[in-house]
């Protein structure tokens, strides 16, 4: 008797802790229950409007038209007194300080700054849009929410972020990014004139990097043109430029893959695709075109393919991971590799170094047949349709980012005493005397020194009043940021189409698989079009493009 | 006369289901402290394999994975264009040869080194050996794929191919998870190198349940080790060697993990299995997937399942003697 009592009590505990861990949430789970009624009722009314907006267009667009002159006229006189939120609710990926190197200190020093209560939903950086997408599907949707290019877009479309043009125009941020002559980057993100969320710094993206000593080693000049930069290679793979007493032990150049998993899929290999581009592209008459199908691209496949067959690319590209071409590069096995412009400059140096190597570096400009290195489009913050005050998160979140002052010095830097201090002390074998800025130890791994919180210092918007870390910043990470800066081109905004959820997965497989098959000699570059053909690659493209042009 | 026959057939058919109802309800209360620890269970089964079910229903929307929005009603619109698509069939068919052909390589060699270890005779040697053979079983498959990577490389950094090269077999390094006819035989060793060990276990349990008497017997009937390997082993192991084919059959559409770790653009035809389809399906799209067409592919994949599920059940009944699994 006593054992079933037994067991009839632990047989109810667990289906109660079963039921609780199921129910169990933190005190934010009223607010988000809510959320969702509002969310779901807000997109509701979304479609509902769009629907309506669609049966009686010119009504419409009559009523916008005095909307927007009454809203003006409001919005003058508004101007300071937009509603301050009591909490903010945010998402974001892994490049904010996570939990682990002092996300607290950060939220508490923020919540300090604003007087503002804020959430932070931050899942782990690798998992990060399989989060978003569930946090989608289930319509718990936070205030604000760090989106990448694609997302941004495609959500956009589907009604789910706010539309902040008005209240962008005009606003304090846009004087900042308009005076540092940055509005063409705003302008670049709008979907059919409208802006749907804000990037507080450039996208970046990758130039070359040659190690001098082999250069030197070899008595060669940096490259300017396709056909010295291949020799170099050639040099690079054949002759002994790491000077260790053995030819042809070396590599010219490394990637991971022969092409990129996302837009702008070409930034590890600019030489070889040069004016190449495998993805959905619009011209400059405005129309849209599958960059894949162009004589371009079929050039750019053979010179992969014959480079890759006269052995002056590392063989191991296609199941190298970017952590192997560092690795690799940092041990000495080959001498050029594109990689991100900025901060990762000093990266690939002080690792090198470390290694006992030479760790110059030469940051090339783009080589003549390039023109210019692609700039990817910087993730954005967005403020969602589930947020219930739209202007004041925008003034009291967006707007602050950049402030030029203590609140962009957080997004930049982190915290004082954490990730940053102006104390006369040594760290990590640097010594720094009172009143100079310097970054901390990072608390995850020792040894290094952070050099940024969520914003690059190099590459913001609109820089801080006094920016203390100027300084500290390298030389080669401000000329690598320079040069990119100054040749580069920033990537089409991608734009969703019905056609393009339905075959874009099968067309992108297909390409990958046939580019791969070309660079491994498998298969000639006219065999990859009739494969292409046969196998409904080009039917697929049409119809995107069909979809993307109407 | 047969009328009074069907009425009184029917009266004692009513009075025996009411007998059965009455007998159900008091076998339960009898039972209840049974019934009361399986509760948890069933809520656990209720809530994340049940419920989650209903989401199957996306298979014929539009459904774009945004809560509130609209989802538009497509019938099997989804199905026929997975039907159409030529990478659907070769990942379907991939799947099975994957699977299928894993598992009896696995079981012929856990068979086989269970067989071995049971004729060891230093207990010390044998207990070493079985650790060492079940340690690859515990590390993760990205590990996994990092080490076989390297140890395959075509470079001068690769074992095998070095190993070759220094041998004359070949003149250069074979890319061997980066060639078609590679790629399938490499995979096939890797999982025989990395569950063969676990796999191991319980063949060595039915043979540690072979009674010694039996194998005393065949000994003093002038039985060699190889006659009571055959006439006394296999037969015990027999039952055992099926159950664990039928029993794993039926997973053998969940492949997943140990093809995606070790597959590359270069091989996608060979080795792209129905789960890396949908993962492509969904990160390669480059905009928000579709998420009704990877449902469908999704529920296809269940079903195909649940087909293997019952053709194992009648196949077990079949060899063992009426005896099913589910």
């Amino acid at each position: 008797m006593k054992k079933k009592v037994l067991s009839t009590i632990l047989a109810l505990t667990m289906t109660a802790s079963v039921l609780t861990a199921c129910g169990s949430s933190d005190s934010a789970s009223t607010d988000t229950a809510e959320q969702t009624e509002e969310t779901t009722e807000a997109a509701e009314e979304t479609a509902e409007e769009a629907t309506e907006e669609e049966a009686t267009e010119e009504t419409a667009e009559e009523t916008a038209e005095e909307a927007t002159e009454e809203e003006a006229t409001e919005e003058t006189a508004e101007a300071t007194d937009v509603e301050k939120p009591e909490k903010i609710t945010m998402m974001v990926d892994g490049t904010l300080v996570t939990q682990e190197n002092g996300r607290d200190e950060f939220e508490a020093a923020w919540e300090a700054l604003t007087g503002i209560d804020l959430e932070i939903n931050q899942p782990d950086h690798d998992a990060y849009y399989d989060q978003v997408g569930q946090v989608m599907a289930s319509g718990e949707l936070p205030d604000v929410i760090l989106l990448d290019s694609t997302r941004y877009t495609s959500y956009a479309t589907m009604g789910v972020l706010a539309d902040i043009t008005d209240i962008y125009e005009g606003s304090d941020l846009q004087a900042k990014v308009s005076a540092a002559g940055n509005d063409a980057l705003i302008e670049g993100i709008k979907i059919d004139g409208k802006l749907y969320g804000f990037t507080p710094t450039r996208g970046n993206g990758c130039v070359t990097y040659v190690k001098k000593a082999w250069l030197d080693n070899l008595g060669l000049e940096a490259p300017t043109t396709y056909e010295e930069y291949t020799a170099m290679l050639e040099a690079f793979t054949t002759g002994d430029p790491d000077g260790n007493g053995v030819d042809g032990d070396t590599y010219g150049v490394s990637a991971a893959g022969f092409i990129g998993g996302e837009a702008p899929y070409i930034n590890y290999l600019p030489e070889f695709y040069q004016d190449a581009y495998p993805g959905f592209y619009q011209k400059d008459d405005g129309t849209w075109a599958d960059g894949f199908t162009e004589d371009a691209m079929k050039e750019a496949l053979q010179r992969i393919a014959d480079a890759n067959a006269a052995g002056i690319i590392d063989p191991e590209t296609l199941t190298n991971g970017t952590s192997d071409c560092r690795n690799k590069f940092y041990e000495d096995k080959f001498g050029v590799f594109t990689y991100w412009a900025g901060t990762w400059a000093t990266n690939l140096k002080t690792n090198l170094e470390a290694n006992g190597l030479d760790g110059e570096l030469v940051a090339l400009e783009p080589i003549a047949e390039v023109g210019n290195y692609i700039e990817r489009i910087a993730p954005v913050w967005c403020i969602t349709s589930a947020c219930q005050n739209v202007e004041g998160v925008y003034k009291y979140f967006i707007e602050t980012m950049l402030d030029g002052a203590d609140v962009q010095m957080l997004w930049q830097y982190g915290v004082e005493g954490v990730h940053w201090s102006t104390a006369a002390e040594e760290v990590c074998g640097n010594t720094y005397a009172e009143g100079e800025f310097h970054m901390l130890e990072n608390l995850e791994k020792e040894g290094t020194q952070y050099t940024k919180n969520h914003l690059d210092p190099n590459l913001v918007l609109s820089p801080l009043d006094n920016d203390p870390g100027q300084d500290a910043i390298a030389e080669e990470a401000k000329s690598a940021a320079e040069l990119f800066s100054a040749n580069s081109v920033v990537a089409d905004l991608p734009i969703t189409t019905d056609a393009m959820q339905q075959y874009n997965g099968d067309l992108t497989t297909l390409k990958n698989e046939l580019v791969a098959n070309v660079a491994q000699g498998k298969i000639t570059v006219d065999e990859a079009y009739e494969q292409f053909e046969s196998q409904g690659g080009a039917e697929w493209s049409q119809a995107i493009v069909d979809s993307l042009n109407q | 006369m047969s009328k009074k026959i069907d009425e009184q057939t029917k009266k004692n058919l009513a009075i025996l289901k009411e007998a059965n109802k009455r007998s159900t309800i008091k076998r339960m209360k009898k039972y209840r402290g049974f019934y009361v620890m399986f509760l948890p269970v069933f809520v656990l089964a209720l809530i994340f394999h049940y419920i989650p079910m209903i989401g199957n229903i996306y298979a014929f929307t539009d459904y774009k994975g945004i809560a509130g929005m609209k989802v538009n009603w497509v019938g099997l619109e989804n199905f026929a264009k997975m039907f159409s698509m030529a990478a659907f069939h070769s990942a379907f068919w991939n799947t099975l040869f994957l699977s299928i052909i894993k598992l009896i390589l696995n079981t012929g060699a856990a068979v086989i080194i269970s067989l071995f270890l049971n004729e060891m005779v230093n207990i010390h040697f044998k207990k070493i050996t079985q650790t060492i053979i079940y340690l690859p079983h515990f590390m993760s498959w990205v590990v996994t794929a990092s080490v076989f990577t390297l140890i395959l490389s075509p470079t001068s950094e690769g074992m095998v191919n070095t190993l070759l090269l220094k041998a004359g077999l070949i003149d250069k390094g074979i890319y061997f998870l980066a060639e078609d006819t590679w790629w399938k035989p490499m995979f096939f060793v890797i999982n025989l190198w990395k569950d063969t060990g676990w796999g191991t276990i319980i063949f060595l349990a039915t043979l540690s349940g072979i009674s010694p008497d039996i194998y005393e017997a065949a000994s003093i009937d002038g039985a060699g080790r190889f006659q009571k390997m055959r006439y006394i082993t296999m037969p015990a192991l027999q039952n055992t060697i099926i159950t664990v084919l039928i029993l794993n059959l039926a997973k053998v559409m969940n492949l997943f993990e140990s093809v995606f770790v070790l597959q590359n653009d270069a091989v996608l035809s060979t080795s792209n299995v129905l789960q890396t389809y949908v993962y492509y399906q969904t990160f390669n799209s480059g905009t928000i997937p579709n998420y009704g067409y990877t449902t469908a592919v999704g529920l296809t994949k269940s079903i195909v399942g649940c087909i293997l599920v019952l053709v194992c059940n009648w196949a077990s009944k079949k060899v063992r003697d009426g005896r099913g699994i589910v």
